[in-house]
């Protein structure tokens, strides 16, 4: 019965009642009773009027919902009247639950979803591996028109070279990210434009007119979003060119999200076959085909081609890797890390409310007794139960889903623009994640809910009556304990996984990479340069960076400057074939080499980085003039171990044919990919000599560097007015960046170490108080029969040392075993690292004894008369 | 003659076979059972209405506002299919426990 209809119900019970009694009154009258006597006697006949209609109310029983707004109203005045029970089980609800929520969002937005492509899991990128190895190496141009003409795996193969593109404007030149792609890109893809139409294959072809197809951002921000674009030509990289297409808002290519402009890639099919490996690719399989016998293709085609072109592909493999993995990438581990993480502190939330729910039950023992003796039903306290910790961890849910919302973009924002994390713009709550909030915090609540509830049923009624609510049984108590130990464990856990993502990033940071990082200005750019001839176009890169040079040189608050074609702290370097003349050149896939850097003139003096012997290179070093090479130490040391290397000479395959040049000096070694690569040999020749379009203008700097910006630009500006900047950025910013992701994962697990001490602090305070509560009586005896409040101290802290201790030992040994999969995260120190497990383990035990500090000094200041008088 | 108390687990037999008359209020049950027990079955009046709506809520009964004989609405209880059914089974019973508990005091 709906409780909306008891009101009426009520209403026809008393007339059917009262239709009861004049029935008999009447009936007495008609047998000659007076009226009065008549009424009297058939109240007296009819027995308890109220009794009567009470027992039959009942009978109506109450349905489920009206009794499960009953117990929510019981429940939320539980709620208000427990006000520190409820926030603190509050406040571990919502931040293992907003926490869960907000790092789960990030996994699945990133690792989890499907790329925005049609039958996105047959997109693949293919690689080629360098003999003996297996780092994924860019495609060879010949290779890469070899297998679009023989493969059977792919419907199509695309090719791409990302670039920055210069846009001239009236003054305003800037330079974007491009990416030159071949004709099948887009509709290997199948995306289409917003507007216009996609590159096709004949742009590609030769003499074919340049057209530009640009993304959203770069036609909002540059074209106001004008649909008149269409047709336009603009000045891309010197050529007038034709815009044919707008790419939609949500179009990216996964792996580089920041692309601006899309321009045919041509590749010509004889220079394709002496080009160098330049290309990233993209492929889709088509139907049916697995990835494993694509994998097999390949690697029978690399073995072919290896036989048919052995000085550019013998010993070279070839592999495919699904694009989503390689858009994730290493991050992949990072975020599953951090999964890992935060559902060890949504473990604790759970065991701390397990526990609160679990103490602060069995104090209710006394009143759960009496209303079972009173004749509540079982279910009914067990129903009851569920609804309270329902109520908790829904709105405990609720929180955290607020918490979410607002932690995920704050999270993402807290993201320098460089980092690493690919998908970002893709980042988001969707349904499915809500979904997985309700889902925990409901399956917590019930587990609550049920768990504490069976404990109170097991209880014998009349036990719980006699102990006058002070019980709580041995069974309890080991499950208290256990949880609390287990919490105690977790956040060890989670604090030897933040100190070991912390100390490793202390060691990265304070990493000498060999040179000044502070002062330094670093501009980066294509040089644009008309497209003539090959010797027109090198002779005027080196006029433009030695006119960039010298005006910018000429500044006051400018102390050195200088070039180079990659600048360090960017992840990557050039790389190519040298060896010394004096011995016989290596085999054809056999060769040795390493990294190239291109620089100009007062590099080393501008970077800081000590010339060990011999002579930087200086204006004398220009075209025409022999040429000449300095080694790093590293490439000092493999090539010349115990000889001097100045005045001998090498072999460089860089500038086609290759040359042979002279080593004039030695420089020391200096981490150039990133702070935690090694020095690996590099050799650096001049910019003059071999004149590169990729520039990286070095500016150190007298004061604040920020206030030398403007002014060289202007100077870039001076010397050729169409010159656009992509980046410019301080050393420091550079260096920044490139640990933005060891910074991150430091941040993010020191947060959640943080947020698990703080629990497992509470769960012990609360562990302990609710053993002192108990245990007051015991005390107050103990204190009148003479022991020292001291001892009294003693006893209550060794029972939170006893479950602290055994807590350290589990989580030594759970961290033992798990933070081996940190192991790939860390800089320098391996995963054992007894210097963080120390630590961490006193740091543990502190809050621990700090969590049972306050409930012992309570237990010395017991009463002992008030204690013996209340019983 | 003198009173007796009913025995447990009896009065929803009574109502049932009295219902089988035809629809009635609860009055008129208590009546009926004191009539046709010629007064003998003493049944306290306030114990009908919690075994009654009881019983509707089983099914073993219906419940209908209609007017009695004297133009005054009164709740008119009724016999289902069910009712009738437990009637049948609780006579039977009646019947074997009667017989049974005969032979015992009276044995032959």
């Amino acid at each position: 019965m709906p409780f909306w209809d008891r009101r009426k119900e009520n209403r026809e019970l008393d007339e059917e009642l009262r239709f009861h009694l004049e029935q008999e009154a009447q009936l007495r009258r008609d047998r000659g009773e007076s009226a009065d006597a008549a009424r009297l006697n058939a109240r007296r006949d009819f027995g308890n009027l109220t009794r009567a209609a009470e027992v039959t109310r009942q009978m109506w029983g109450w349905s489920a919902w009206e009794r499960g707004v009953q117990d929510l109203r019981f429940a939320l005045r539980m709620m208000r009247k427990n006000l520190a029970f409820t926030g603190l089980a509050l406040v571990a609800l919502t931040l293992g639950i907003g926490a869960t929520t907000a790092i789960f969002s990030v996994v699945n937005s990133v690792l989890l979803r499907p790329l925005p492509f049609p039958e996105p899991d047959r997109l693949m990128t293919i690689w080629e591996n360098p003999p003996k190895s297996t780092h994924n190496n860019l495609v060879q141009s010949g290779n890469l028109l070899a297998w679009r003409e023989r493969n059977r795996s792919f419907v199509d193969i695309a090719a791409m070279f990302p670039m920055g593109i210069n846009v001239e404007g009236q003054g305003d030149a800037v330079q974007v990210a491009g990416l030159r792609v071949t004709g099948s890109f887009f509709p290997l893809l199948g995306v289409r434009p917003l507007i216009g139409r996609t590159i096709r294959a004949e742009d590609a072809a030769p003499g074919a007119p340049p057209v530009v197809v640009l993304s959203y951002g770069f036609w909002q921000r540059r074209f106001g979003g004008h649909a008149d674009v269409l047709g336009q030509k603009i000045p891309v990289a010197t050529e007038s060119t034709e815009v044919i297409g707008v790419m939609p808002p949500d179009f990216a290519f996964p792996t580089l999200p920041r692309t601006a402009l899309f321009v045919p890639l041509k590749i010509d099919p004889v220079q394709a076959l002496r080009d160098g490996r330049n290309y990233s690719t993209v492929a889709r399989l088509r139907p049916g085909v697995a990835l494993g016998a694509a994998r097999a293709e390949m690697h029978a085609m690399a073995l072919q081609l290896g036989i048919e072109r052995p000085n550019m592909d013998a010993k070279w493999d070839a592999t495919v890797i699904p694009l989503l993995e390689k858009t994730v990438g290493e991050t992949r581990t990072t975020l599953l890390v951090l999964l890992g993480a935060v559902f060890f502190v949504l473990l604790i939330a759970c065991a701390n409310v397990a526990n609160l729910l679990l103490m602060r039950n069995s104090a209710r023992r006394r009143e759960m007794t009496v209303r079972m003796a009173l004749g509540a039903g079982r279910w009914r306290l067990l129903h009851q139960l569920a609804i309270e910790s329902l109520l908790l961890s829904v709105t405990g849910g609720a929180l955290g889903f607020l918490l979410a919302l607002w932690g995920v973009p704050a999270l993402v924002s807290m993201l320098p623009a460089e980092f690493p994390l690919p998908r970002m713009s893709e980042i988001r709550i969707d349904p499915g994640v809500l979904a997985f909030t309700f889902l925990i915090s409901l399956a917590c609540g019930l587990f609550f809910g049920i768990f504490p509830a069976m404990q109170v049923n097991r209880g014998q009624v009349s036990d719980g009556l006699r102990q006058g609510g002070r019980g709580g049984s041995i069974a309890n108590r080991a499950v208290r304990h256990t949880l609390v130990i287990a919490e105690i464990a977790l956040a060890l856990l989670l604090v030897v996984g933040a100190g070991l993502m912390l100390r490793s990033f202390l060691l990265l940071h304070s990493v000498d990479p060999g040179f000044r990082t502070d002062h330094l200005l670093t501009f980066r750019m294509v040089l644009t340069t008309p497209l003539t001839t090959l010797e027109q176009v090198t002779a005027l890169r080196a006029q433009r960076v030695r006119q960039m040079l010298e005006k910018v040189r000429a500044l006051p608050d400018v102390s050195a400057a200088s070039t180079i074609h990659i600048p360090p702290m960017t992840g990557g370097n050039s790389g190519t074939d040298y060896h010394r003349l004096d011995r016989p050149a290596p085999q054809a896939g056999q060769g040795t080499g390493g990294a190239v850097s291109v620089i100009s003139d007062d590099y080393f003096r501008t970077m800081g980085i000590p010339v060990l012997a011999g002579r930087e290179f200086d204006a004398h070093d220009r075209a025409g003039a022999p040429k000449v090479m300095i080694l790093n130490q590293a490439a000092a040391d493999y090539f010349y171990p115990g000889e001097n290397p100045l005045g001998k000479r090498m072999k460089v395959s860089w500038g086609p044919p290759p040359d042979e040049m002279e080593i004039v000096g030695v420089a020391g070694n200096i981490r150039h990919d990133s702070l935690d690569t090694k020095p690996d040999p590099c050799i650096f020749l001049a910019h003059a000599q071999q004149p590169s379009g990729f520039q990286t203008l070095l500016v150190r700097t007298r004061g604040n560097p920020q206030n030398v910006i403007a002014e060289v630009r202007d100077q870039i500006r001076a010397v050729s007015p169409s010159q656009g900047i992509q980046e410019i950025a301080t050393m420091e910013n550079l260096i920044g960046d490139s640990i933005a992701r060891p910074k991150l994962e430091v941040a993010i697990l020191g947060l959640f170490g943080f947020i698990a001490l703080l629990l497992a602090c509470v769960g012990i305070y609360a562990v302990i108080s609710y053993s002192v509560e108990q245990r007051t009586r015991e005390m107050g005896i103990r204190l009148a029969l003479g022991a020292s409040p001291g001892s009294v101290l003693q006893m209550v802290l060794r029972e939170g040392v006893l479950l602290a201790a055994a807590g350290i030992v589990v989580g030594v040994g759970a961290s033992l075993l798990l933070t081996k999969y940190l192991a790939t995260l860390l800089y320098s120190i391996r995963p054992t690292d007894p210097l963080v497990y120390a630590s961490v383990s006193a740091v543990l035990a502190i809050a621990a004894i700090a969590g049972c500090l306050f409930p012992a000094r309570r237990a010395t200041r017991v009463d002992p008369a008030m204690v013996l008088r209340e019983e | 003659m003198d009173k007796i108390e009913l025995l447990q687990g009896t009065l929803d037999m009574l109502i049932l076979r009295t219902l089988q008359w035809g629809p009635q209020h609860g009055h008129g049950i208590g009546v009926a059972i004191r009539a046709s027990s010629d007064d003998a079955l003493q049944v306290e009046h306030g114990s009908l209405y919690p075994a009654l709506h009881r019983m509707k809520k089983q099914g073993l009964i219906d419940a209908e506002w209609k007017l009695s004989e004297n133009k005054q609405r009164a709740r008119y209880y009724q016999l289902t299919a069910k009712g009738k059914k437990a009637l049948a089974a609780e006579e039977t019973r009646w019947n074997r426990m009667v017989e049974a508990i005969a032979r015992v005091m009276k044995p032959a």
